[in-house]
């Protein structure tokens, strides 16, 4: 008998498709990115890319020259530019605003490496110390109101052809509503139970023990219990914390330890499936924005990181309900992540 | 620049490339092919194939589960949801559960392999919607039931596993997310207005004519203002209805013509691409909500959703509607 279950936090039912379970074989990884000759995100063609906005680089190199550990850049083509007035108007009954916003691209490695699992756990903690120099960066600027840090790898989950592994930020003027069902999933249950879901999901997660991943180094790797697809991850820091950007220098390193793990655990059980990855934090908390709403945030939230293998793709019932149909159950795939071997 | 734009009904945003539009040139579709094969379970003659037929409609004198029919009702064969049972939901620490009670039917639409529901004639296509509405009646009067939803996937890249023509209806003792939250968004709507946004909407883009792809005197078909997907189109009713299996058969004909006409245009504009569609319809759940309308969504999936869609539920839409439009009306049938 399949199995339908509900997301705590906002909500969300799924599909637990119990006796279909295929196994991880059952599911066949994309084709991998082609290899490029001419790459601009690697050491040497700083000059083929927009000029840098930030790197962590050696004391005597200079920027747009060689000698970088991670280097973030505009994006050439822009979801949103950061240039000009937000303006907002109607249309009818039809509201319009203006795309004003930021797109970046943090280049993980100067070598050509497409998949941010094969670098060292060191070097991803650069990469953690990017996206949280930038978050820091863009919530000054009082026109946006949340900055999403995420990264697509392989084809299939959506990135580009460019191969060398990157991870892109994007601040954006609204709250995506998305993140605002789980603001107020958090909210609701806090008003209710006084404590963050994500802090009792935690406890209950160890105590169960059937869906962990990865618990070390303050860190927990779970599947998630109303999973949207297959393999899906979530990473939490066991200590609560609304927001990633006040994670400690030596916490980051944890974070690129259980990044690398868990990415590559996926890699070697999954024969290297494409993916997204998602961090979940807390929106800017200007002071001019409504006190009510933010009131409890510190306390409510829980920042943590979403990885999705990209094995499966939606169909038409997935998108035209939002609810979902997961062929395999999170306590299987937690089993055979926690079997594969990793040295 | 670029634009954001919200939907009026569940307030989502999508980003809206105003400036470059992609237009279908630009857009590589894997053309579609039909796999020659002589063991599709779905064509006439290979009727034993599937689980016993549930309905058909099939020329007199022919018997159930033999050849000769137009349309085929079968389970599904590995349903997402079993019908057999008990709904018994429960709760499990913080989290809660329910066993998979549904339904899970598929609506074999011609006995041909090859034929896509715009290939067929007016006459076939009113006979498929006729089965959509036949098997939502019959399945609403199961109590365990809260929603129907009829889809289709067309094409690997939509989630189609089988070649041959078909849609799918699934019964679920739940309403899902997106039909709560396009509840919500019309309810409010119209308890504070006393109309429905639908009905505003309809008149709107009459008016504004910029969005428009067709309409007759039953329907209107149009690309969503804040779509979330290149070329979606909307297939609504021009009067206010809550239920699609409600329809009369002058309104099936009716939208059989223009969603014949919507989808052969999307064929040929976009070269033949994967698409889904889903019937958005009232839930069964007994309660009348006099703000909603029922429509139909209709997305061709030219471009992948990739982190940034996952992690905000915020769409980027390469091609504005605006533009879209002029391609659909532009393809030569």
């Amino acid at each position: 008998m399949p199995e339908l279950r509900k997301d705590p936090v906002i909500g969300r039912w799924v599909i637990i498709a119990v006796e279909r379970s295929r196994r991880p074989k059952g599911f066949k990884a994309p084709a991998q990115t082609p290899q490029e000759d001419d790459c601009p995100f690697c050491e040497g063609k700083e000059a083929e890319t927009p000029p840098e906005i930030f790197a962590i680089r050696r004391e005597d190199s200079r920027p747009d020259e060689p000698g970088w550990d991670t280097r973030v850049i505009p994006s050439k083509s822009p979801f949103l530019r950061i240039e000009g007035k937000l303006n907002r108007h109607g249309r009818g009954l039809y509201d319009v605003m203006s795309g004003i916003g930021a797109h970046e691209v943090i280049i993980e490695t100067p070598t050509h490496t497409a998949n941010i699992a094969d670098l060292s756990e060191t070097q991803i903690a650069k990469t953690v110390t990017c996206w949280i120099d930038r978050f820091v960066d863009l919530s000054r600027d009082e026109r946006f109101k949340y900055v999403l840090v995420f990264k697509n790898y392989g084809l299939a989950s959506g990135a580009g052809r460019v191969y060398h592994s990157r991870s892109q930020i994007i601040a954006t003027p609204i709250t995506p509503k998305r993140v605002k069902e789980e603001l107020m999933g958090c909210k609701k249950y806090y008003d209710y139970h006084d404590r963050c879901v994500f802090c009792d999901l935690i406890r209950q997660e160890i105590d169960t023990k059937s869906r962990v991943v990865l618990d070390f180094d303050g860190f927990l790797a779970v599947t998630a219990f109303a999973s949207r697809f297959p393999f899906e991850i979530w990473i939490l820091p066991k200590e609560h914390n609304c927001d990633f950007s006040s994670m400690s220098v030596e916490k980051r390193l944890y974070l690129g330890k259980v990044i690398k793990k868990v990415l590559t655990k996926l890699k070697l059980g999954l024969d290297d499936p494409a993916y997204n990855f998602v961090l979940h934090t807390a929106p800017f908390r200007h002071k001019k924005a409504k006190a009510g709403y933010w009131k409890t945030i510190e306390d409510d939230y829980h920042w943590h990181l979403e990885i999705i293998p990209r094995l499966t793709s939606p169909a038409g019932f997935e998108w035209g309900t939002g609810f979902y149909i997961c062929p395999i159950t999170p306590e299987d795939a937690a089993q055979y992540l926690r079997e594969v071997e990793v040295s | 620049m670029t634009e954001l734009r919200r939907d009026p009904v569940v307030g989502r945003w999508v980003i809206m490339n105003v400036d470059n539009p992609l237009t279908p040139r630009d857009i590589h579709t894997p053309s579609h092919y039909y796999e020659e094969t002589s063991n599709c379970p779905f064509c006439f003659g290979n009727e034993y194939m599937t689980p016993p037929e549930i309905q058909a409609f099939r020329s007199p004198k022919t018997q159930p589960n033999s050849a000769g029919w137009q349309v085929r009702v079968v389970p599904n064969k590995f349903p997402a949801l079993q019908i057999e049972g008990k709904l018994d939901k429960r709760g499990m620490g913080i989290f809660d559960l329910s066993n998979g009670i549904g339904a899970h039917e598929v609506i074999i639409e011609t006995p041909y392999h090859s034929k896509d529901l715009p290939d067929l004639d007016q006459a076939e296509v009113e006979s498929v919607l006729r089965m959509y509405c036949q098997r939502s009646r019959d399945l609403q009067k199961d109590k365990r039931f809260k929603y129907i939803m009829i889809f289709k996937n067309y094409g690997t890249a939509a989630g189609a596993t089988l070649d041959h023509n078909h849609s799918q209806l699934i019964a679920l003792p739940m309403i899902p997310k997106n039909v709560i939250e396009e509840l919500t968004g019309s309810g409010e709507y119209y308890d504070f207005r006393e109309r429905c946004i639908f009905c505003d909407i309809i008149r709107q883009e009459l008016d504004e004519q910029e969005r428009v792809l067709m309409e007759n005197d039953d329907f209107i078909v149009f690309c969503p203002y804040a779509s979330r997907f290149p070329f979606e189109m909307w297939l609504m009713p021009k009067e206010h209805q809550l239920f699609f299996p409600e329809s009369s058969d002058e309104q099936l004909s009716s939208m059989a013509r223009i969603l014949k006409e919507s989808l052969m245009r999307m064929k040929k504009a976009l070269n033949d691409p994967p698409y889904n569609f889903i019937i958005h319809t009232s839930p069964v759940d007994g309660e009348e909500r006099q703000g909603y309308h029922w429509h139909m969504e209709i997305m061709p999936r030219l471009s992948r959703v990739a982190g940034f869609e996952w992690g905000t539920g915020f769409y980027v839409v390469p091609t504005p509607p605006e533009v879209a439009i002029k391609y659909l009306k532009e393809a030569v049938l």
